[in-house]
């Protein structure tokens, strides 16, 4: 048994040693070049004049290119076709690449991309999310509208009211390993590229495209990423199109990878938003009616942003039944760097406006927040209700005929026809999705229990009534996470599995390592599937020549889909094995069993390498390809209706924090999480996940803070002024365990995504955060993220004296 | 980084003579200077290491006068002044990281006078002498404003005397990502008076708080600061804080170091 096992991860053991293989690390030929941009130092303006003789007088520089030298126009972009490589008249944001020095070393084309003499006529620039509404600077033709029911109205009839705002910051990826790519020029104009992408199939169209080859002379090769957390699903791009590019041009192979600062100040980041909220309801808290306005400053080039403000939308309902709300949503055009997806993709965001609803309301009734989250969840799931029959899918629709458009970025748009309207009485989603598989009810019941809430909710007013200067906060929040990419096409995957004669097994799918367990777990399937020991299965890079138009390793999508895809591509080996000695035996194929490392058929077995030498002699295929597709989507964009998820990953945090009243200093003091994973495929690796997303996310909403100047240069792009958390930033108590639940849908062994929805587990951070101020006060402290010292101290001042 | 030649003198007085060349500046443990250079923010034709003369390392008790030389680590005066002068030593202890310690030294740190710095406010506080070559320098007199200081070109700190004070403590608000001082103080409790000096706040460096001072000397108790302001205006106000956050910081921690300095 390989599945439910907490196995380490297969590359632990060269993590720790640094010997794992990352593309910076890959030997390359002797005289391979080395990539450097040249950035713009404006926000907004046109580029007047480039003098770029100096660059290429430069010692070591060999070429350097703008964008008039490239063969084709590149475009980087994952959809919109908004994003030269190179700048192209005009830039929009401070670190917009402007042209491409290629040298004999990192070094040479770093001091001599500082050469060149750029003239460029400033623009006033639209920065903030108030310039960009006054001067309506957006995405699409106007906002977006989820509704259900008459908020308007129903706010109207309620017996309370209440309207604020919350500003959310952004946040910066820093996985460690930095953007990278090598590209290798092959005979007759092929080109192999290795990169540090999410996207492989992304990358391989983008290079295809800027250097007018089919996508049958590119090959993509991804081993694993040093973390991407979403920052490198489309924001790999760019070096992999400059990297295919300059070797195009000087016919050797081509390296690149940003520095720090570089990536830093190119890169995009987590939208930061702005959520204004207005909401009715009763004297037990239950929400009569709400209204959510979403602002999502979205940089200068649409990149993911429509689907990233998209999901925050499908996220503002959380845990909670709404039966009158609107939500609105407006995508910003903003001359910074080009946000993009994150850990998450919007969710968090979204959640983070509801929860400080739920907060707010608690406040203004005086009673324990969790009584008002709990009069508001759906209603949970009745034990062992099963899951309805999956709804047929429409496999026959045309294809687009612009061969331009990357099909599997998540910055596509389709439109699609009318899904079929939620079972009649079901409770729903905003987006009129039945909610059939909610389980926090039972779980929040478990953690206030396990942390005992009721009691340390005691202790935390005794300790505050006794103590002036340091108070202590407790929430609790839900997590309920919509599992599929929303654009429905996307949840597909392939997967290539080879057995070899002497046993053992080639594994290969489209997803993509980045230190989060996927390969492991699929690992785990297989051998599972064969009956032999996870030493057979060999584990193997993401390759687009082996897996075809896979979809970006995202949306915690990995598992679900590369695991069913593997199981089967294992499974069509496996019957063929069975038919094989099933024959030999007059036995039925379906009474061969695998496991133990043999083949047992009657009352006899074969060893593992005995079965497949046979099936090789008998000239059985032991290769097989395997493909999933989720069931049951169906989703309307625009519209804002349909089945955009197949189920809800959830959880459930309960933090308790600290704040010292005179300085805003704050520390988190215990963290009891309750999760579910379904019936997890490996407990150690979504351990793993779990505790690194809250701590991810508690950084997010405490002390990451990304700052740009008024010119719009990023002030924060070194870890010197944005600091991430690190090991003793952790809660000293974290008491982590797995809900025991199983997916009631049909997923792999029935277990659940982890990737992205324990990163929202952190808002109990905030909200603690804010229940400590609240304790200084009467007044509702407004708290907003990053709860830095700085703004802790607002919140508390707010608390004592009112809103200034 | 421009090309610069390197000489390595064995004794302040070679040093001296070396930096008599108008291009020549000194190189201490490099923590500053080294990244100022590789910005290409500086030019110096030569730099002048100090860190091979011997003579400028110790740390010292005459009489009730700790000395430290001028090329002396951050880590050695917080592993050998802990016995004399606690608060001191504890300030060293908290610079940067061990890289930096290991290599940064008192007589860069004051020379360089960075707003942000925590010697400065060490040396001002304790009402210390920067004695050079040529002349000795009280703290008052010593530190002018940002990256000002009253050393003439290519004078040498050579010794730093610190009057052991009766109680002490330095207080640092860090800034989380550098570990830099956001704010933070330096009190120190004589028996002619009490000296506090902040660092991390001012637009014009390292400066005594007077008002704090005086009540401190009638009183030294927290309660006493707990009713005095200082002015946001002249407070550094930048991406890691703004001014009235400072200047509200500047209370507090000065409260804070005060009841250190009693604990
Ligand atoms: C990551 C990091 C974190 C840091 N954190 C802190 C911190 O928390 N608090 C803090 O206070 N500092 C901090 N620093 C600065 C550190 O303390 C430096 O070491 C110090 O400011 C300079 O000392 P140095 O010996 O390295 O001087 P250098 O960098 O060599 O020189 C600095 C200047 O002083 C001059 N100079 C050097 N020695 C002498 C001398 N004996 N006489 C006259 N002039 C001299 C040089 O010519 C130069 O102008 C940090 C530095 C780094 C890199």
């Amino acid at each position: 048994m390989s599945v439910g096992r907490p196995i380490p991860h297969d590359a632990a053991v060269l993590h720790v040693t640094g010997t794992a293989r990352y593309v910076d690390d890959i030997p390359a030929p002797h005289d391979t070049l080395h990539l450097c941009f040249g950035l713009s130092d404006t926000a907004c303006g046109e580029i007047v004049a480039m003098d770029l003789a100096a660059v290429r007088s430069a010692p070591g520089v060999v070429a350097v290119l703008a964008a008039e030298d490239l063969p084709n126009s590149a475009d980087t972009s994952p959809s919109a076709h908004d994003e030269p490589l190179l700048a192209t008249g005009r830039v929009h944001h401070m670190g917009q690449p402007l042209f491409l020095a290629i040298a004999n070393s990192h070094l040479a084309a770093r001091k001599a991309v500082r050469r060149a003499s750029v003239e460029i006529r400033e623009e006033p620039a639209i920065l903030s999310i108030d310039d960009a509404l006054a001067a309506d600077s957006r995405f699409e033709e106007g906002p977006r509208f989820y509704r259900k029911g008459d908020a308007n109205r129903a706010i109207a009839a309620a017996p309370h009211r209440l309207e604020g705002r919350i500003e959310i910051g952004g946040q910066e990826h820093f996985y460690l390993e930095g953007q990278a790519a090598l590209a290798l020029p092959q005979e007759g104009g092929d080109m192999v590229v290795h990169t540090s992408s999410q996207h492989p199939t992304e990358i391989q169209h983008k290079v295809a495209d800027a250097l007018g080859l089919p996508m049958a002379a590119v090959r993509v090769e991804v081993r694993r990423m040093g973390g991407g957390f979403g920052g490198k699903e489309s924001q790999a791009n760019a070096l992999a199109v400059a990297c295919a590019v300059a070797a195009r041009v000087t016919g050797r192979p081509c390296r690149m990878r940003y520095d720090r600062d570089d990536d830093m100040v190119i890169t995009g980041k987590r939208h930061d938003f702005r959520i204004d909220y207005r909401a009715g309801y009763d004297d037990d808290g239950r929400i009569r009616g709400i209204e959510f306005r979403q602002f999502a400053r979205c940089g200068w080039s649409q990149d993911l942003s429509l689907p990233v403000a998209d999901r925050a939308m499908l996220h503002a309902d959380n845990a909670y039944l709404l039966d009158d709300v609107t939500i609105e949503s407006h995508r910003l055009k903003t001359n910074t760097q080009s946000a993009t997806a994150f850990r998450g993709f919007g969710g968090p965001q979204g959640m983070v406006g509801i929860e400080r609803v739920m907060d707010e309301i608690a406040h203004a009734l005086g009673c324990d927040p969790v009584k008002v989250r709990r009069a508001n969840y759906y209603a949970d799931a009745a034990p062992g209700d099963a899951a309805p029959a999956p709804a047929p899918l429409d496999d026959g629709r045309d294809a687009p005929a612009d061969t331009h458009a990357d099909l599997t970025s998540r910055g596509t748009t389709e439109t699609r026809g009318q899904p079929a309207p939620p079972p009649s009485g079901a409770q729903t989603t905003p987006y009129h999705m039945a909610v059939e598989d909610f389980v926090l009810g039972e779980m929040t019941e478990r953690l206030v229990e396990s942390a005992d809430y009721r009691g340390r909710r005691e202790q935390v007013r005794a300790w505050n009534a006794g103590n002036e200067i340091l108070k202590r906060g407790l929430a609790l929040t839900p997590v309920k996470f919509g599992i599929s990419f929303t654009l429905t096409h996307l949840n597909q995957a392939g997967a290539l599995v080879h057995v070899y004669q002497d046993g053992s097994v080639h594994l290969n799918h489209g997803g993509t390592e980045m230190g989060q367990g996927l390969f492991r777990k699929v690992s785990q399937v297989a051998a599972h599937r064969f009956g032999v020991p996870l030493e057979r299965i060999r584990i193997t890079a993401t390759d687009t020549g082996k897996v075809p138009n896979t979809s970006a390793t995202a949306a915690s999508s990995g598992s679900d889909l590369n695991g069913m895809a593997v199981k089967a591509a294992c499974d069509t080996i496996r019957d063929r094995i069975a038919r094989l000695i099933a024959e030999r035996h007059q036995a039925r194929a379906a009474d061969v069993r695998f496991g133990g490392d043999r083949v047992h058929v009657g009352g006899e077995s074969y060893g593992w390498e005995e079965a497949v030498r046979l099936a090789y002699e008998n000239r059985v295929s032991l290769s097989a390809t395997g493909f999933y597709k989720t069931p049951k989507l169906e989703w309307d964009r625009i519209a804002g209706r349909g089945r955009p998820f197949f189920y809800f990953a959830q959880g459930v945090a309960a933090t308790e924090v600290v704040i010292d009243t005179l300085t805003g200093e704050n520390r988190i003091l215990r963290t009891d999480i309750l999760h579910d994973c379904g019936a997890s495929l490996n407990p150690a690796v979504d351990m793993g996940q779990i505790e690194g997303g809250f701590v991810q996310g508690a950084g997010w909403l405490t002390t990451e803070e990304l700052v740009w100047t008024d010119k719009g240069r990023l002030a924060t792009h070194a870890p010197s002024t944005y600091k991430i958390p690190a090991c003793s930033d952790r809660p000293r108590v974290s008491n982590v365990s797995l809900w025991d639940g199983r997916n009631r849908e049909d997923t792999i062994y029935r277990s659940k995504a982890v990737g992205e929805p324990p990163l929202m587990l952190a808002i109990s951070v905030l909200m603690a955060l804010s229940d400590a101020c609240a304790a200084c006060g009467p007044h509702y402290p407004a708290l907003d993220a990053p709860a830095t010292p700085e703004r802790v101290l607002a919140a508390v001042r707010r608390a004592r004296e009112g809103a200034r | 980084m421009y090309a610069f030649d390197i000489k390595r003198p064995r004794s302040v007085e070679e040093a001296v003579a070396a930096l008599a060349d108008g291009e020549a500046q000194a190189l201490g443990g490099g923590q500053t200077l080294i990244p100022t250079l590789r910005q290409r923010l500086a030019d110096p034709g030569t730099l002048v290491s100090l860190s091979g003369i011997a003579e400028l390392k110790y740390v010292r008790m005459e009489g009730d006068v700790l000395r430290i030389g001028g090329g002396t680590t951050h880590a050695q005066v917080a592993r050998e002044a802990a016995a004399h002068y606690p608060a001191l030593a504890s300030l060293a202890g908290r610079i940067g990281d061990p890289a930096v310690r290991n290599r940064g030294t008192i007589g860069g740190s004051l020379a360089n006078n960075d707003p942000s710095a925590c010697y400065p406010a060490g040396a001002l506080g304790s009402n210390a002498t920067v004695v050079t070559g040529a002349r000795e320098i009280a703290a008052d007199d010593f530190f002018q404003g940002l990256f000002e200081t009253a050393l003439d070109e290519g004078e040498i700190v050579t010794e730093v005397r610190f009057p052991v004070p009766e109680a002490a403590r330095y207080e640092k608000f860090i800034q989380p990502a550098s570990r830099f001082a956001l704010v933070a103080v330096f009190v120190a409790r004589f028996a002619g008076g009490v000296r506090v000096a902040v660092t991390g706040a001012s637009e014009s460096g390292v400066f005594r708080w007077a008002e704090a001072e005086a009540a401190l000397a009638a009183d030294f108790t927290p309660e006493v600061v707990r009713g005095l302001t200082v002015q946001a205006e002249g407070m550094i106000g930048d991406l890691h804080g703004s001014a009235e956050y400072r200047a509200h910081l500047v209370g507090v921690i000065t409260r804070r170091a005060v009841e250190g300095a009693l604990a």
